[in-house]
């Protein structure tokens, strides 16, 4: 990871900037929307892909501890997947899951929570009114940084 | 079946607060389908987006549209090989797009 930013900052001109986008390592909440009423499904924290971001943020770090690059802003903002029904949010969970278990040659301990999450969200959605959707927040930090 | 990714646009004011991208020439590693390049490509002079993933890369080429033909190159390569083969100091604007992990 450090070498990719070591290759990024050759590529990039003197004056020119890093953006970094990536989720920070906490669970995302899912929230069943019906018109104004909200309704907590639950939080979903999948360990490998915490694990993957908590990674990035000491890439970042150690790249600015060794002088290579310099924070010049960064800031936060939440991302929003609205799915119309828990089948389809699934689906997108297990194209995720599938990649990082075929990265990891392993399945994520916290897989199973990923699947009763699924079905809770299931059931929920199955007497929701009708134009109800799915909700999945994700917290994303957002920096600018400068090749010093 | 639709699923919708940031409807409210926060991602995009995000990146808009962080840069100007006119007239720049950019670099997004880990573009998938195009998701993010969308947001800023036609203020950019020339956008160039890698991802591993041959499959995303077809899929963001089908999305391309007919305007930024020429403004818009996709590449499905790691990032190491692209890099390899890459002068240095080409770009003005590196985006490391949720792909820094």
């Amino acid at each position: 990871m450090v070498h990719a930013l070591e290759e990024i900052r050759r590529l990039l001109k003197p004056t020119g900037i890093l953006i970094d986008i990536h989720p920070v390592a906490e669970a995302s909440p899912i929230k069943i929307h019906q018109g104004k009423k909200i309704e907590l499904v639950g939080d979903l924290f999948v360990r490998q892909w915490c694990s993957d971001y908590q990674h990035a943020d000491e890439a970042l770090t150690e790249i600015k501890q060794r002088g290579l690059f310099m924070v010049e802003r960064e800031g936060m903002f939440n991302s929003l997947t609205h799915y119309d029904s828990a089948a389809e949010m699934r689906t997108d969970w297990k194209e995720a899951i599938d990649k990082f278990a075929r990265d990891a040659q392993s399945i994520d301990e916290s897989v199973p929570q990923a699947e009763t999450m699924a079905a809770r969200a299931e059931e929920l959605m199955r007497t929701a009114a009708s134009g109800a959707e799915l909700v999945v927040g994700e917290r994303v930090h957002i920096s600018r940084l400068k090749p010093i | 079946m639709t699923i919708r990714t940031d409807p409210e646009n926060n991602e995009t004011r995000a990146l808009f607060d962080m840069a100007n991208f006119s007239g720049q020439h950019v670099l997004e590693i880990g573009c998938g389908d195009g998701r993010v390049t969308w947001l800023y490509a036609d203020k950019a002079a020339h956008v160039t987006a890698i991802d591993p993933s041959a499959k995303l890369i077809a899929l963001a080429r089908q999305e391309l549209p007919s305007h930024l033909q020429n403004q818009v190159e996709f590449h499905d390569s790691p990032f190491e090989d692209f890099a390899a083969a890459s002068k240095p100091s080409a770009f003005d604007i590196v985006i490391l797009s949720w792909s820094l992990c």
